[in-house]
């Protein structure tokens, strides 16, 4: 049998060596390493904390108590009673309120996703595709209180859109007047002002999907639906998970495009989650029911999101 | 010389290689000693200035208001202007932002301890305010002199539970405007005194074309915001000898038969096209578009403004009663000038407030020897008014505009818009249960029954 002495043991054969300091030495040295790391990470990891971390712990916090939004020190905890209240008989906060932030969010989403497909399809398959984008990215660079207004305008009994209709013989429609009408009104502009991302992200999918299945389906004698059908929106998959996900986010916390054009009205018909946490705080002085309505809508948009990747994913795409 | 930092000596106070960031003494005290003076500056800055404190220095009193432009601006400047010139002591600084986010700028600048000293919040809110601990209440002197000086609606409207808060300033009662050309077209000779008369007035004039669209509102009922829509409900409520909430300000009246008759009548008036809520009511009086509308004196100088010639044809009623007889009844809305708790200078802001809305001096553009207040002059200045009807009566007496006549009798009968903690609320909750019974979503049963279920729950709740 050989004795062989390893490395710990030779270090012992040996004497004494100058092991210990240069491992003390490298370990200040990613001591300092670190601590330097964390002094250039500092700033951004301050924004986080007063911008992102404070103010979510500020809304946990005022969630569960009650605060008039004057001085700090009447925050008054309550327990649980801000959730209840929102949904506890009478209040408006499930029906209508949620009601219609949902209905806004899913007929925004279905609206200017039929909208940007077709579209996108139609730019895939033009020259100038370049120029086609920018004009259908044009409202999204136009401020959302420019784009209420004109759509106003163009709502009411003698603009645009009814005088296309009295042009046609038909009668005036109050869009924005009529609790059946309002809502729907709102979320055709939503999506029109939301296309044009959407144009560009389904255009870019397109764009990446290989010209050689197309060629292959064409070789096979497939007609254009068939190929749309068992290519191109299979293919497309991954960018209508992102418009998808994104577009109902930006819906379901939808606020100023409302305030612009109803203001939450007529009656409660196009009040949203949103619109009604501004008011509950600043208008009524009720922060906690604000702060609890903020998490309720985040505990929604989190459960329809994730909704969303499910039924993506169990169509065998992996986002 | 090589300067020291190139050697590898660092030089004194400053760390070596070895040392961390942290270690050197020397270097940490210089940190402390930058960072305390730059915090106190920043803070200094931050804080508004209040005058040094130091005794026989002058005092700098705040002073918010929604006066942020225009002539409202400048004539509020003005008194302000003539205190600083003639007090040496204490100083008047305004700031103004737009009445849509005045009490937005309350609430911040309260929870970031910077609240001003003077506050001049709309009366609606004054239970609020209150409730937050904001608006501290009238010295005994003052609150005795505003009970003196103003009329009842005024001094309700600057009052909770029964306590003064402040010094009220402009008042706005309710009226009914017509179009004189649109009644005589349609054969009538004078304006409405009866809700019969307002509603045959209103389908005589109002006209559509074959499509369907509004030419012509008889009665301009509108969804333009709260206090629009909820304004000439509450007038014609207060018409109809109803009020809004109970005396004690917990629980709602308006599901009586007042109410029931208020409601009623717009259903009616909206049903039979002589009212289209949708449409701007402001602009379609000014275009020759509405025969009749309920709104607040402000609005006669706004039109007189914007119509020019036009205004002629403008006129001023009292709001309709139901029947022949009836006392005449309207709702009156305002804002005061309160002090805020957070005040370190309260004596000499309440000493301010007297000067300015107690004070009478002078008018140069009435009588020989007349007197009004400084703010009752301001306000009549840009075409509103105040609760102080001797001064109304001064100012207004000989010559102006007739059309703020109605306004300024209104102010002996005129009810207050509540107060109440939860008073906005309860407002918006109405607002959103009177367009659901124009548009049709309710009935007036159920618009009733839903006011009074959501208002009392909000109205009633402990806070």
């Amino acid at each position: 049998m050989v004795n062989v002495l390893t490395p710990e043991r030779a270090e012992r054969a040996h004497g004494p060596r100058p092991a210990r300091p240069v491992v003390a030495a490298r370990d200040r040295t990613r001591r300092r390493q670190t601590v330097v790391a964390y002094l250039f990470l500092a700033p951004t990891l301050l924004f986080f904390a007063v911008f992102l971390v404070l103010p979510l712990g500020f809304a946990l916090l005022l969630s569960l108590s009650h605060w008039s939004g004057f001085a700090l020190g009447d925050i008054r905890p309550v327990g649980l009673d801000n959730f209840t209240g929102l949904f506890a008989d009478g209040s408006t906060f499930l029906a209508p309120v949620l009601t219609n932030t949902l209905l806004f969010a899913l007929g925004t989403v279905a609206l200017a996703l039929a909208g940007s497909l077709t579209v996108a399809t139609c730019i895939d398959n033009l020259r100038f595709q370049g120029l086609w984008r920018t004009l259908y990215f044009l409202p999204i660079v136009t401020t959302v209180v420019a784009v209420g207004n004109v759509w106003k305008y163009m709502y009411e009994p003698g603009g645009l859109v009814n005088g296309a209709l009295n042009a046609l013989g038909l009668d005036s429609v109050a869009f924005l007047q009529d609790p059946d009408t309002a809502l729907p009104s709102v979320v055709v502009v939503q999506a029109w002002a939301s296309v044009g991302t959407a144009i560009l992200v389904l255009t870019a999918g397109l764009k990446s999907i290989p010209e050689s299945y197309y060629e292959a389906a064409a070789l096979d004698g497939a007609g254009p639906v068939t190929v749309f059908r068992r290519i191109t929106l299979p293919l497309l998959r991954p960018s209508l998970l992102l418009v998808c996900v994104t577009q109902i986010v930006t819906g379901l916390q939808s606020f100023a495009l409302i305030v612009v054009m109803t203001r939450g009205g007529p009656g409660d018909a196009t009040d949203v989650a949103a619109l009604e946490m501004y008011r509950q705080a600043f208008s009524y002085g009720d922060w906690g029911t604000a702060s609890a309505a903020a998490f309720v809508l985040f505990a929604v948009v989190l459960a329809v999101t994730l909704l969303q990747l499910w039924i993506f994913r169990r169509g065998g795409e992996d986002a | 010389m090589t300067p020291p930092h190139r050697t590898g000596d660092p030089g004194p106070g400053r760390p070596t290689d070895r040392q961390s960031p942290w270690q050197g003494r020397g270097l940490g005290r210089r940190h402390f000693a930058l960072a305390l003076p730059s915090a106190l500056l920043v803070s200094g800055c931050a804080a508004p200035y209040r005058g040094s404190g130091r005794p026989g220095d002058p005092i700098v009193l705040t002073l918010l208001s929604h006066y942020a432009s225009g002539e409202l601006k400048q004539a509020l400047q003005g008194p302000v202007d003539e205190w600083n010139a003639t007090h040496d002591r204490v100083k008047v600084r305004t700031k103004a932002v737009e009445f849509t986010d005045l009490l937005t700028t309350f609430m911040v600048r309260q929870a970031a301890g910077q609240g001003a000293d003077i506050i001049h919040p709309y009366c609606l809110w004054n239970g609020q305010l209150v409730r937050a601990g904001v608006l501290r209440p009238a010295p005994s002197g003052h609150a005795v002199e505003i009970g003196r000086g103003y009329g009842r609606a005024a001094v309700d409207a600057a009052s909770v539970g029964g306590r003064v808060y402040g010094y009220p300033t402009e008042v706005q009662t309710y009226a009914l405007y017509y179009n004189k050309r649109l009644l005589r077209a349609a054969g009538l000779g004078s304006p409405p005194r009866t809700w019969r008369e307002l509603e045959e007035a209103a389908y005589r004039t109002a006209r559509r074309d074959r499509y369907g669209n509004t030419l012509v509102q008889g009665f301009g009922l509108s969804t333009y915001d709260d206090s629009t829509t909820v304004g000439q409900t509450l007038a014609l409520l207060g018409a109809a000898g109803g009020s809004f909430v109970s005396a004690d300000g917990r629980s709602t009246a308006i599901d009586s038969p007042a109410g029931r008759a208020v409601f009623e009548l717009e259903h009616r008036l909206v049903v039979r096209g002589a009212s289209t809520p949708g449409i701007n009511v402001y602009k379609a009086f000014q275009s020759g578009q509405a025969a009749m509308v309920i709104s607040a004196g402000w609005w006669t100088a706004s039109l007189r403004a914007e119509m020019g010639r036009d205004y002629r044809e403008v006129g001023v009623a009292p709001v309709p009663v139901p029947r022949a007889g009836d006392r005449p009844g309207t709702l009156s809305t305002g804002f005061m000038l309160g002090v805020n708790t957070a005040s370190e200078h309260p004596r000499e802001a309440w000493e301010f407030l007297r000067w300015l809305n107690a004070e009478k001096v002078g008018v140069r553009t009435a009588r020989q020897g007349a007197v009004a207040t400084r703010m009752s002059s301001l306000q009549v200045s840009v075409g509103s008014l105040t609760g102080r009807a001797d001064d109304m009566g001064t100012l207004l007496g000989a010559g102006g505009d007739p059309n703020l006549r109605p306004f300024r009798e209104a102010l002996a009968y005129a009810v207050p818009e509540p107060n109440v903690p939860g008073a906005q609320q309860a407002k918006s909750l109405l607002r959103q249960n009177i367009e659901a019974l124009w548009t049709g979503q309710r009935s007036v049963d159920e618009a009733l029954r839903a006011v009074r279920r959501q208002v009392d729950q909000e109205v009633s709740r402990s806070w």
